[in-house]
């Protein structure tokens, strides 16, 4: 027995039979281009280099030039990643002044992918910022991965990027939880998708198509892909305008999040604007606890204090507002009997201890305990 | 009491000096030095000698040369003999001269590598000079894995890692991958059987992207005492190696003591059981304040044994710390306590299975008993070589159960003292391991025709099998990956099959469940079925329930008489037929096989007296392994001699006496080939003895056996008909209540007629 028929004696199925074997010599990658009306794109010219700057971290050209933004998008042979996951097709998008142009690349077998790779080099050459949905840490390092196997440069991709999954993330996770792109196309821009390839059926459709060679098998993948990539440039403007304008989020668990995106970000006082938003409406509680917070932090402890006492005032928050008021009233002010009063107003407040009290709660309680007795302390000496 | 003094007080003892068959007395051995070879960086020398290292041991300095002369090579010496030394000179050297160079560490555990990293970042501290080395391991954290990847100088690592972290992700790491000088392996002998056939495969994936990247890195490996650890490293890696053993390190005086039990049964040939004779020795030794570490043959001696030494020194509240188990199945942070705990001499006696047989630092102990052979001469030095201090006096002894190996092995300290150690096997073309890895390097690097994957036979009729499969695509001249899988995930190198762990919980306190152990999927069903006493740091524990699909067992802890012990069931069906002939009406044939396993049944055994006290029912599913075999077919005349019990009874007999011989003739560990016979084989229609790899996939044990088949069966006849008993004891085929009255006779007719000229 030879060692193939060998293999096939001990696996349990019988071999599949031999596909075809491919004959055709290799050029080129397919490509096609296709062209979208700016009226889909409303606004899209509008954004504002400030406006990505309090949205992300990464360093923008100055000026920002719309028409500069590679929107990019991947579909890959595996979703796991590795050295032999392969990007079969890449979707490129851009502004021009007359319309959305989106150039999509497919190996329609592996010996094209160095063709791909090729037209994806020359176009990434041509722009100063990537755009992308997880291209961070998904597309971009795989296409890194493929250059280099392919014994090309990664220069082109060494480049400013928006990440719209982390950005939004940071704003809509505390509401809708699940944000792919699916989910925020639906809940954020009003248009859900129809009949869409769901993305882990990507990889085995092109399996599919390589076996038995009908490209029409592909048209789904296709139309995915140039799906995405247009909510991309969608997506973008859209959150750019909110930013701009935090009044227009419907939700205050949106305003809410985007001031704490902020103040991630090191803007604290668009946070202070979300959070004043915020405290209107249903997350009232947090908002205004953020609010003072950022207040006190930026050394307005005086409109601080008056938050902290709002929210005593309408019993809201428990004893935080009142040990906050607390350590105002002993370090900034110095009047260790006001002090003194808002911290027995929180220890009346907490309840008797339990048995099945977590630490945190005796951690605070002991704290509480604490500064009692110092501020008894301090009353005592100074009398 | 030193050891000298414990060593002339047992010498005066005649009760002891009855059953010692043989007191030997290795003598002290001087250091051998050699000046330290020029070409090594001048920055080095003044911190070795602020360590007190003013001149290399001979078989150092000779590893340090042949390296600096661009030398692949493999360093065999003893348990603390320096080694490291061999490869942390040149590679630090190397790496102070060019900064970019890259080397990766591989060691078969993780405790190993964190061992090693302490030692390294010790020797570039004192130097002051930037070298960065880094594990990287299930451990390391997510955060600091980039920094590994791009600044590493070091890598240390172990196999699983490389085969399902690094290579498939090689893309990130192009930084170790250009600029790599050395390869070092450790402690290579532990890599035989499935994970060195498996890290072999590894090896070769290795230096295929080195090839692509343009590095050319060499080899520096290191080996414990074995039979052909040449061979071996040039199995491993597919390259002629340079042999050092020339080791020049010091060694103090050593006793070894074979003893053996007495007999308490003449007729029967039973003796005293080595675990109470164990106790005995061990507790002696420990009575007199003398560091032994006591090595058992399985996890559960060690359990009634730690036992046993604990209730000795147990403090009036009930701590009892000086003595502590160690074996595979504790948690790494109780692991990495014990080890702590032994080199600080906070441990006076440590009970192990052969888990600190390796290399992990624990320092020199005085005295070390072997509660049992452990199955090959290699491990038996490896673990005599935990005894041994450079200055002072040590002691071994050596306790022989009433198996047959013991038994040869004690009436034999001549074999022992003089025969060389085993030939570690492995199989690196053993075709399940071999295709499982051309997957992982197809996915790493696509094929091209007519590449080759180190000297793998017929590496294109591999590929075009997966071709066929449809997980490669053959195209344009290259064969690419295309599945969605990512194939090193679905590979385990240390068995054939990658199942996951099972946890072992302990839900004595239901309101808190704790992970105490895991435990491999193949030892489960013997050892944590239901209604099963689990041991565990001398606890004992019942098994409440064991939940197969989540790989769960639930325990509890009791407090019982007895103990457990569960009976596999084994069947065998054939695959393939690679060759047969036949002589005189025998049959042989060497083939695939299909062997399958299943616990039915357990016995409950009472300590101390280890009497049956019950049995209960296992119902757990069967497990497969696919493996090679060989089997001799008794011809009809021959069985046609005896009655049907009879013929049973002869043949268990005869597969008794082959486990004994064979290991020995294979140069394997005994657990390495199975035996068993079948009266009336499913695939011979006949009466059949059959030995097989019991690894998956085989690693040539069978191949082996089927070219001396004569020389087995010829020693095996002459044990038999040598030995002195009646109708058969435990040192030969077999104890008579097992093979019955006339087993023995009839064995010695079944061999005479495979044997038959």
């Amino acid at each position: 027995m030879n060692l193939r028929d060998k293999l096939n004696a001990l696996s349990s199925k019988p071999a599949a039979p031999k596909p075809a074997p491919p004959v055709k010599t290799f050029s080129d990658c397919w490509h096609e281009c296709l062209r979208r009306p700016l009226t889909e794109f409303p606004g899209c010219f509008n954004l504002r280099r400030e406006t990505i700057m309090l949205m992300q971290g990464d360093d923008m050209p100055d000026p920002l030039d719309p028409r500069r933004i590679l929107y990019l998008d991947t579909e890959t042979t595996g979703l796991k990643g590795g050295a032999g996951t392969v990007a079969f097709l890449v979707g490129l998008g851009w502004l021009t002044d007359t319309g959305f142009e989106l150039h999509q690349y497919v190996m329609r077998d592996y010996p094209e992918e160095k063709y791909l790779l090729q037209a994806v080099e020359e176009t990434a050459r041509r722009f100063d910022v990537i755009c992308s949905f997880n291209g961070r840490s998904f597309d971009v390092p795989l296409l890194r991965d493929r250059f280099l196997m392919n014994r090309m440069r990664t220069d082109c991709l060494d480049k400013p990027h928006i990440d719209l999954l982390h950005i939004a993330r940071r704003v809509w996770k505390l509401r809708l939880r699940q944000c792919n792109l699916g989910r925020l196309e639906e809940a954020i821009l009003g248009m859900p998708r129809v009949d869409d390839l769901p993305g882990s059926e990507v990889p085995e459709r092109y399996f599919r198509y390589l076996k038995c060679g009908d490209f029409s098998l592909l048209t789904d993948v296709l139309e995915h892909n140039a799906q995405d990539i247009a909510s991309l440039c969608t997506l973008l403007g859209h959150m750019a305008r909110l930013y701009e304008a935090p009044e227009i989020l419907r939700h205050s668990e949106d305003v809410y999040s985007m001031g704490v995106a902020l103040e991630r970000m090191r803007h604290p006082e668009e946070a202070r604007r979300c959070y004043r938003l915020a405290s209107a409406g249903s997350m009232r509680v947090p908002g205004q606890l953020r609010l003072a917070g950022n207040l006190r932090r930026a050394g307005e402890r005086s409109e601080a204090k008056t938050v902290w006492q709002g929210m005593m005032a309408r019993h809201e928050g428990g004893i935080v507002p009142l040990i906050e008021l607390a350590k105002h009233y002993e370090h900034i002010e110095r009047d260790p009997a006001a002090a003194l009063d808002m911290t027995r107003r929180a220890m009346m407040m907490m309840a008797e201890p339990s048995l099945t009290e977590d630490s945190e709660t005796t951690q605070t309680r002991e704290a509480l305990e604490k500064r009692y007795q110092r501020l008894k302390g301090k009353l005592e000496r100074s009398c | 009491m030193n050891v000298d003094q414990l060593a002339d007080m047992l010498r005066r003892d005649s009760q002891f000096m009855q059953n010692v068959v043989r007191w030997e007395e290795l003598p002290t051995r001087p250091a051998q030095y050699a000046p330290c070879p020029e070409g090594l960086d001048p920055r080095l020398l003044p911190v070795l000698q602020k360590r007190g290292i003013h001149q290399l041991y001979s078989h150092q300095a000779h590893a340090v040369r042949e390296v600096l002369a661009g030398k692949d090579v493999v360093v065999v010496t003893p348990t603390a003999s320096g080694k490291t030394m061999c490869y942390n000179l040149p590679v630090l050297s190397s790496i102070l001269k060019d900064e970019d160079s890259r080397a990766l560490y591989l060691f078969p555990t993780k405790a190993l590598s964190a061992d090693q990293v302490s030692e390294l970042y010790e020797l570039i501290e004192e130097m002051g000079v930037d070298i960065k080395t880094y594990t990287y391991d299930g451990d390391t954290p997510g955060a600091a894995r980039r920094a590994v990847r791009q600044a590493g100088h070091i890598v240390v690592t172990n196999p699983d890692m490389l085969h399902s972290g690094i290579l498939p992700h090689h893309t990130k790491w192009v930084k170790l991958f250009e600029n790599l000088k050395y390869i070092v392996i450790d402690e290579i002998h532990t890599y035989r059987g499935v994970f060195g056939s498996n890290l072999a495969n590894v090896l070769r994936r290795l230096m295929r992207l080195c090839a692509f990247y343009n590095s050319h890195p060499q080899f520096i490996l290191c080996s414990a005492t074995i039979a052909n650890p040449q061979e071996l490293a040039e199995t491993l890696t597919g390259r002629p190696i340079e042999l050092i053993d020339d080791n020049g390190a010091p060694m103090g005086a050593r006793h070894f003591v074979f003893y053996n039990p007495p007999v308490v049964n003449r007729q029967l040939g039973i003796r005293r059981g080595v675990l109470p004779e164990t106790r005995n020795i061990a507790s002696m030794l420990l009575k007199n304040g003398i560091q032994t570490i006591t090595f058992c043959r399985s996890r559960l001696q060690v359990e009634v044994l730690t036992r046993y030494l604990k209730d000795m020194v147990r403090d009036p509240l009930g701590n009892a710390g000086k003595v502590r188990g160690y074996r595979g199945g504790y948690l790494p942070t109780q692991r990495r306590e014990i080890e702590k705990g032994l080199r600080a001499g906070q441990i006076d006696a440590v009970v192990s299975t052969n888990a600190l047989e390796l290399g992990i630092d624990i320092g020199a102990l005085d005295a070390c008993v072997l509660c049992g052979y452990p199955g090959t001469i290699a491990s038996a030095w490896q673990q005599a070589g935990r005894a041994g201090r450079r200055k002072s006096t040590s002691i071994v002894f050596f306790v022989a159960s009433s198996t047959a190996l013991d038994q040869y092995i004690v009436s034999h300290p001549d074999y022992f003292l003089h025969q060389s150690p085993e030939n570690a096997l492995l199989n690196p073309d053993n075709l399940y391991i071999l295709l499982s890895h051309f997957k992982c390097a197809a996915f790493e690097l696509p094929f091209e025709d007519g590449d080759s994957f180190g000297n793998a036979p017929a590496p294109d009729q591999l590929l075009d099998y997966l071709t066929d499969a449809s997980i490669l695509r053959h195209v344009d001249g290259r064969y690419h990956w295309m599945a969605e899988d990512f194939p090193a995930s679905q590979l385990s190198l240390r068995s054939a099959a990658a199942e996951e762990n099972f946890m072992i919980i302990d839900i004595t306190n239901p309101a808190n469940p704790r992970v105490i152990g895991e435990m491999d999927r193949y030892t489960v069903p013997m050892l944590l079925h239901e209604n099963a006493i689990y041991m565990h740091e001398a606890q004992q524990y019942q098994v409440e329930k064991l939940d197969f699909d989540a790989c769960k067992a639930f325990i509890r802890q009791v407090d019982v008489g007895y103990y457990t012990d569960s009976d596999l069931n084994v069947s065998l069906s054939l695959l393939d037929i690679e060759q047969e002939n036949a002589e005189n009406g025998v049959s042989r044939a060497l083939g695939e096989v299909k062997v399958t396993c299943q616990v039915t049944m357990f016995k409950k055994i009472k300590f101390d007296t280890h009497e049956t006290l019950g049995f209960g029912h296992v119902r757990l599913p069967e497990t497969d392994m696919h493996t090679t075999a060989m089997w001799w077919t008794l011809p009809d005349e021959l069985a046609a001699q005896f009655d049907n019990d009879t013929l049973k009874n002869g043949m268990l007999a005869v597969t008794n006496l082959l486990r004994i011989v064979a290991p020995m003739y294979l140069m394997c560990s005994p657990q390495d080939v199975a035996v068993l016979y079948q009266v009336k084989s499913p695939f011979t229609d006949k009466p059949t003895v059959i030995l097989y790899d019991n690894l998956p996939g085989g690693v040539g044990l069978a191949h082996k056996a089927y070219g001396m088949q004569r020389l087995l069966l010829d020693n095996a006849l002459q044990i038999v008909e040598n030995c002195a008993c009646q109708s058969g004891c435990p040192s030969c085929a077999g104890p008579m209540g097992e093979i019955g009255d006339n087993g023995k006779q009839t064995a010695i007719a079944i061999l005479k007629g495979l044997t038959a000229p």
